[in-house]
């Protein structure tokens, strides 16, 4: 079968393009608590990836609003630089993505949390066409986690809808956090995280698998700052070098 | 001691003793309580609460503990209300100190 290998690259930037979208405790998979950093707060963060292609800067601003205590809606927007191996530097506005949140499970018990919810992810080809991809995308996904004040497990299974003749995507995260000092409010905390994030393109089935370690200094109830690396241990179209990013979180109301 | 200063000095000392006895705490137990990170809303909402001035969090113990400067003015039913709505699950809620009530169970 002979591959379209623009589709390819094409569609893996669209998962990048999403999946970064997910930064949270922890740092690239999602959560499921609809809690404080994660709620009502504003986040940005630099995200730099180097392919074999060149080098893409995307610098997203991320504001969730929790409706109530069990849904949250929020919109992304990324502002993009791109810089090809043999071609000029572009930079511009990246698409528009809308996403909402709804707990459908919540389990606690002393000092321990069980949560899941479903995800609804919704990208528009609002972006400059030299620095987006011409295609909307919907994303269904099921965000569960296990976090107690001595670790949290997290994981991620989702479906992506892309139209424009792309392939779609199933993707895959998890992850383990574990925080270095003790938990205390109001925190000062340095958690460490490993996490495997995974995309599969179908039709013409190539798959990308990151292994991401990460750290993360709280130091205050309402700001966090966070950093990590992605590198692809499963790339099928070796391309991807690795992807470094660097974030802030902050709540101001 | 001038009359005057005297009574100055009385009413002071019966301000200080009132508000001593009216000060008290609430401890409650909330489950879910897994991250600090998470932890914000809980304070935001519990600080809604009339009289509250201070809260502490225990996370290895699971437990909220509220200094009120009077727990008349707030209803078992009010904090319940608060932690649910944080996103947390709360059980037992003792008053302690002047008004003190019993232990009671969800």
């Amino acid at each position: 079968m002979l591959i379209n290998f623009k589709l390819v690259s094409i569609s893996l930037l669209l998962f990048v393009s999403i999946n970064l979208y997910a930064q949270g405790p922890p740092i690239f998979t999602d959560s499921p608590l609809l809690l404080g950093l994660e709620g009502g707060g504003i986040r940005t963060f630099g995200k730099y990836i180097s392919t074999e292609s060149g080098q893409t800067y995307i610098q997203p601003l991320v504001v969730p609003y929790n409706v109530t205590t069990d849904f949250q809606i929020g919109g992304i927007q990324p502002y993009v630089f791109r810089s090809p191996n043999n071609d000029e530097s572009q930079s511009g506005f990246g698409n528009f993505t809308l996403f909402g949140k709804y707990s459908i499970i919540q389990i606690d018990g002393r000092a321990k949390t069980f949560r899941a919810l479903l995800k609804y992810t919704q990208t528009f080809t609002t972006g400059a066409s030299n620095v987006s991809v011409n295609a909307n995308a919907s994303q269904f996904s099921i965000i569960t986690g296990y976090v107690t004040i001595n670790y949290g497990i997290y994981g991620t299974v989702g479906y992506t809808f892309v139209s424009s003749d792309l392939p779609d995507n199933l993707i895959y995260s998890f992850a383990f956090g574990y925080p270095l000092l003790p938990q205390k409010y109001p925190p000062f905390q340095l958690n460490l995280f490993l996490e495997l994030n995974g995309t599969h393109t179908l039709e013409v089935n190539k798959h990308l698998l990151f292994v991401s370690p990460g750290l993360q200094l709280m130091t205050s109830s309402t700001f966090l700052i966070e950093t990590g690396v992605q590198i692809p241990v499963v790339d099928d179209r070796n391309t991807t070098k690795f992807a470094y990013t660097l974030g802030i979180r902050f709540l101001f109301f | 001691m001038k009359p005057v200063i005297k009574m100055i000095l009385i009413i002071f000392l019966l301000g200080i003793s009132s508000t001593l006895a009216q000060s008290s705490e609430v401890k409650v137990r909330v489950d879910g309580l897994s991250c600090p990170f998470c932890a914000y809303g809980l304070e935001k909402k519990l600080n809604d609460l009339d009289g509250v001035e201070s809260i502490n969090i225990d996370f290895e113990e699971g437990l909220v503990v509220l200094q009120v400067t009077n727990s008349e003015n707030i209803s078992e039913e009010e904090i319940r209300t608060k932690i649910e709505k944080a996103g947390f699950t709360p059980r037992e809620i003792v008053f302690s100190g002047k008004n003190e009530k019993p232990d009671k169970d969800d």
